[in-house]
């Protein structure tokens, strides 16, 4: 099957003065829901807002549903995007719920009101409050229908469960779930929330420090990184040449705990070498995440050092 | 009967491969009929909190070996499929499971003598 990409990043940079991003190449498929993880401040937000033209890197190529993203892009182009935002503007916190809907669905030819009225039914938001008097939940599951009820092609979601409660978070977690049923729908999302992450992505990007680390399929990502437990023989072992080792402590007398990528081939080298395997356990995404962000701070330190 | 299907984090083995298994399984027993309409790619890896793609993988695996199809825009159903067939299929499974018991006794030197005695033990302890 081709796989097309609705989203192209290559060789997208942006630098602020406290901040650098990229250079950023980054494919996201259609079909497929793509999860962006990272520390905070890592520019997850700024790519969404590069992506709908809002922020203009400084150098670079970003291409969105086929188009080229540059300024003067017209309405039809958004008309394809939901985008929520991390944070909900607060200009509008004068208006009704139901008068920005009215101003907002002019903008949207495929508005389905229907799809609308369900979501607000579902999420239990009232839509007869003025926005600045909705407690952060009920405005964030506002935002979300909002962003859902046009039925785009491409769902931009920043942090989407940030103040929703549990029930409400799974609501949500269903709710995209149905949008993605046709099968050629697109959802971004960036999120560093564990579970919602797992529950939700079929790729993982990582990000960090204004770069991409890397796009992963989900399952083979989890499958891949584990810590194994080994016991250590009177030998010296060079563990750094384990495939896929990423690093090692030292958790007893005589057992060391290693850190993989890559589980299956570090398997294969300790049994070469019989070394005795006493437990796995795979890895969650916050400590994958955590062996990237060291393992990016010891090559930057190697680099600076000039080693 | 395909939210039966489980999933075991700590195993070494492929995510689609324990799916694949297990589905297979619920097929060739008969336990999912002939035409049973099995859920959407999506939905299936929304219940397993897995990637589409592993589900995919499983559907085309079953597919090519008979077991699935997959009608355009309808969905994805049990096929038919033939006693000689199932009979192979369903024992291949109990094959696989004798031979890595086999592995897992020999891991710890067991002899023929002593993986026979637990294999009747075995039985013994399922009639009682």
């Amino acid at each position: 099957m081709e796989e097309q990409q609705v989203i192209r990043l290559s060789g997208v940079k942006l630098t602020r003065e406290h901040f650098q991003l990229g250079p950023l190449n980054l494919n996201v498929p259609q079909g497929y829901i793509t999860a962006i993880v990272g520390p905070n401040g890592s520019g997850k937000s700024t790519t969404f807002r590069m992506l709908l033209g809002l922020v203009q890197p400084d150098d670079g190529e970003i291409e969105v549903l086929g188009q080229a993203v540059k300024p003067g892009l017209g309405v039809d182009y958004k008309q394809q995007i939901g985008y929520l935002e991390e944070n909900a503007p607060s200009h509008d916190h004068g208006l009704r719920a139901k008068d920005k809907t009215a101003f907002a669905r002019h903008w949207y030819p495929g508005w389905d009101v229907n799809r609308y009225r369900e979501l607000l039914h579902l999420f239990g938001v009232d839509d007869g409050l003025k926005l600045g008097k909705m407690s952060k939940g009920m405005r964030r599951k506002y935002e979300l229908a909002m962003a859902i009820a046009h039925d785009p092609e491409l769902l931009l979601l920043d942090e989407p469960s940030s103040g929703l409660d549990p029930l409400a978070w799974r609501k949500m977690i269903d709710v995209l779930h149905r949008h993605m049923e046709r099968g050629d729908r697109t959802i971004l999302m960036a999120s560093h929330i564990v579970e919602e992450v797992k529950r939700l992505a079929d790729f993982i990007v990582f990000m960090i420090h204004g770069q991409v680390m890397g796009i992963y399929e989900k399952d083979e990502l989890f499958s891949s990184w584990h810590c194994l437990y080994v016991q250590v023989p009177d030998a010296n072992i060079p563990w750094e040449e384990m495939p896929g080792y990423s690093s090692k402590e030292k958790t007893g007398s005589n057992t060391v705990k290693l850190m993989t990528s890559a589980a299956q081939q570090s398997e294969v080298w300790l049994q070469e070498r019989n070394i005795v395997i006493q437990g796995r356990q795979p890895l969650e995404l916050d400590e994958i995440l955590a062996e990237l962000m060291a393992q990016r701070a010891l090559h930057s330190a190697s680099r600076t050092k000039g080693v | 009967m395909w939210r039966t299907i489980q999933i075991n984090e700590q195993s070494a083995e492929p995510l689609y491969y324990q799916i694949e298994v297990q589905l297979r399984a619920l097929i060739v027993s008969g336990q999912l009929q002939e035409g049973t309409l099995l859920p959407s790619i999506r939905e299936f890896a929304q219940q397993l909190k897995c990637s589409v793609i592993t589900i995919r993988r499983v559907y085309q695996d079953l597919e090519a070996q008979g077991l699935l199809r997959t009608k355009q825009g309808t969905g994805t159903f049990v096929a038919k499929v033939d006693s000689a067939d199932r009979d192979r299929h369903r024992l291949e499974a109990v094959v696989k499971a004798m031979e890595e018991a086999v592995d897992a006794g020999r891991r710890v030197q067991c002899s023929d003598e002593e993986l026979e005695a637990l294999f009747r033990e075995a039985l013994r302890r399922d009639d009682g």
